[in-house]
């Protein structure tokens, strides 16, 4: 048996996927980043093989996204996370129908993409430079507040008053805002879920740039958080589809791109 | 003991401080050489004809070497300023525009923060009056163009330079501007020659004519040698060859740029290929990539495109037109002159965006182009509205286009990149298909 892997070594956490001829997924592995993307990755890669059983020489080809996509020297290919998380999305949300429209959230990113009929970027849409509306507007904002980002979820279904809004774009400034707010008195609950919702109320204003279709796929680290997903589902008016493990999907569609490129480099071999 | 070596360190220390200027040259030269070092080492198979270029910037960036010494010089804020004239006078015209983050950072004590990145650093340059190939400025010259550099006015003038007005018109359909120009143009070439106490003749005119004529005949040729696929040329090169425009001997450029294109005709002769083997061909339009800052030209072709065509004031925009002369008499040329200038120019500042559009479609079509990068500097704001035109006409005639806001800051690489990777891929995907 032949296997593929797809490294995904984003800001926050390094993903990765390794699946084999049938595209099936052999194991998958996500771990922080930290602040040595290369030796992380490394070695997360070789527990992974380790616990999947299989050895390296198994791994016919490799290709690597994020933003320590050119940092990692094993891999055969490089390809950008738009793309990578294209694939990966039409694969991931297969049981949802043709998949058009796709929203990700990363851990510095955030992006929306518009497929054609057979999976192809043909728009897309990311946030300029700083970190509003990501991952790390989540993470900067569970830190002042003192709870884990797990915890997200819990204390926005709890909110019982009205989410506050959060007006600021940048993180920085939002945690001043969020400090603000503290010095108001009001509940984390409701800081929560006004984050929340401003995070969604973003997000879309990107995705419409794109275009919103019928199927909105939703996927990256924080589509883990259900209080987001449903600010977002409450703001766009209906149900998002999302993946049984929405954080892996850009690295399993770079491990999908690196079957297609090896099958690609054999039937040339054949012709020559 | 113990206090010899106190003294010793104290020394030492003294004789560390740098003066203020060198500095900030030491850091113009190590932003340059960053640049350069890419453009000559990071892509393969370079032209040989193109060391004139990178000797060129390495001596006036990196060395600070003054150019030209024994003529008046003329500085000038927009390409909108005719260069005819000013080499009429036995004058030497130098562009400002100026592409320096560490200028930039010295222009941002000026203007405001959400301002355009070329006007603060041509600003902070002329603050630091350290200016490329010139000693100094005998004047310099503004058309009231942008809004932003007409603006600066006031502010380059507290730093006591001699500045000079030109009156620019912001819609150019109509005759009443055309004559608006022509007198401005007029009047201009009276006032300078005034100015630096030197006539324009008949003669001297027709040559100046000739000599900047001559230099964008060379320019055309070698650029439409770019309409051939598989291309023979990167971008990078040719962003590097008119930008030296801006400050180089005019005939020892034009010397320069018939090597190159001597060289790359061969090249096209033997069907070599610049750029990969699937590179998707990128039209580059917006904001002006003035050196050093063409982070993101070398980004397209470093993500395997090539930029086959552009329409930039720093690039295809400065070399567009010729001036077309029906009678070789003072006032016909001075008027045909105006009119070069007034018709041929592309930029965002008028009114209307039809002119850009049409010029976009022709030379998307002649060089046959599969994406549009657009970008605009922040703060730019003709170039961010007018974005929003060009995309609905792209969607019209189906050319996918990567709209990107920048700055001249090196800390935008990551997102910046994946962008444009992304961009690239998607167009190859769409080639594969065609």
């Amino acid at each position: 048996m032949v296997y593929f892997a797809g490294i995904d070594i984003g800001s926050t956490a390094i993903k990765i996927v390794v699946i084999d001829e049938n595209e099936i997924i052999k194991g998958y592995k996500v771990s922080g980043s930290g602040s040595m993307f290369y030796k992380y990755a490394k070695e997360s890669f070789e527990l992974l093989l380790k616990d999947i059983g299989i050895s390296s020489q198994d791994v016919a080809y490799i290709t690597s996204t994020g933003y320590g996509r050119k940092l990692f020297k094993e891999a055969d290919e490089t390809i950008s996370e738009i793309t990578a998380n294209a694939v990966g999305a039409r694969k991931a949300g297969e049981e949802f129908g043709t998949i058009r429209t796709i929203i990700n959230i990363g851990g510095q990113d955030s992006k929306a993409i518009a497929l054609d009929e057979h999976g192809n970027v043909v728009n897309f849409a990311m946030n300029d430079r700083c970190a509003a509306g990501t991952g790390k507007f989540l993470d900067v904002a569970a830190a002042k507040l003192e709870i884990d980002v797990e915890e997200l979820g819990d204390y926005h279904f709890r909110s019982i008053g009205t989410p506050l809004s959060i007006n600021s774009t940048c993180a920085v400034f939002a945690e001043s805002e969020i400090i603000g707010l503290l010095g108001n008195e009001h509940t984390k609950e409701d800081i929560v879920a006004g984050i929340h919702f401003s995070i969604a109320k973003r997000i879309i204003r990107l995705a419409k740039r794109v275009g919103l279709n019928e199927v909105i796929y939703f996927d990256g680290g924080p589509a883990l958080n259900k209080g987001l997903v449903s600010a977002i589902e409450d703001e766009l008016g209906r149900e998002l589809a999302i993946p049984r493990y929405p954080q892996i999907t850009t690295a399993l569609g770079a491990a999908l791109l690196a079957k297609e490129a090896w099958e690609y480099e054999l039937k040339n071999a054949d012709a020559v | 003991m113990m206090r010899k070596i106190e003294t010793n360190t104290a020394v030492q220390r003294k004789r560390e401080i740098e003066d203020p200027q060198k500095r900030h040259s030491r850091h113009e030269a190590m932003e340059a050489v960053q640049m350069l070092d890419k453009l000559k080492y990071d892509f393969p198979h370079s032209l040989e004809s193109m060391k004139y270029f990178y000797d060129l910037y390495e001596r006036v960036y990196c060395k600070g070497e003054k150019i030209h010494s024994d003529k008046p010089l003329v500085g000038t804020l927009c390409i909108q300023v005719p260069y005819e004239i000013i080499y009429a006078m036995d004058a030497v015209p130098v562009r400002l525009c100026n592409g320096f983050h560490t200028d930039e950072q010295l222009g941002g004590e000026f203007m405001p923060t959400k301002s355009c990145s070329l006007v603060k650093a041509t600003l902070g340059m002329l603050q630091s009056r350290d200016i490329p190939a010139a000693d100094k400025l005998d004047i310099i010259v503004h058309p009231t163009t942008c809004d932003q550099k007409t603006k600066a006015i006031s502010i380059i003038e507290d730093m006591s330079y001699d500045m000079y007005h030109m009156e620019f018109p912001r819609v150019k359909e109509s005759e009443e501007s055309r004559e608006y120009w022509r007198r401005t143009v007029r009047k201009f070439t009276k006032d300078i020659s005034k100015e630096l106490g030197r006539k324009v003749s008949r003669r001297s005119l027709k040559e100046a004519i000739r000599k900047v004529g001559r230099a964008q005949m060379a320019y055309h040729k070698l650029n439409e040698l770019r309409r051939v696929t598989p291309s023979p040329i990167l971008g990078k090169d040719m962003f590097l060859i008119t930008n030296a425009f801006f400050f180089d001997e005019i005939e020892r450029w034009t010397e320069a740029v018939e090597n190159v294109y001597e060289e790359v005709k061969k090249r096209v002769q033997s069907g070599f290929n610049a750029a990969g083997k699937r590179s998707p061909r990128i039209l580059y339009t917006g904001s002006p990539p003035i050196f050093p800052n063409l982070k993101l030209p070398v980004m397209i072709e470093e993500a395997d495109g090539i930029i086959v065509a552009d329409e930039s004031c720093s690039a295809n925009r400065l070399l567009n037109d010729m001036v077309s002369v029906d009678e070789w008499f003072m006032y016909d040329m001075v008027d045909a002159i105006a009119d070069r200038y007034l018709k041929g120019c592309t930029c965002p500042i008028f009114t209307k965006n039809e002119d850009r559009k049409r010029r976009l479609r022709e030379l998307i079509e002649e060089y046959c182009v599969d994406g549009v990068v657009y970008q605009s500097f922040a703060g730019c704001q003709v170039y961010e509205m007018e974005q929003r035109s060009i995309m609905q006409e792209m969607e019209k005639i189906n050319i996918p286009m990567l709209y990107v806001e920048t700055d001249y800051s090196p800390g935008q690489g990551g997102q910046l990149s994946t962008r444009v990777e992304a961009f690239i891929e998607s167009l190859k995907v769409r080639r594969r298909k065609r």
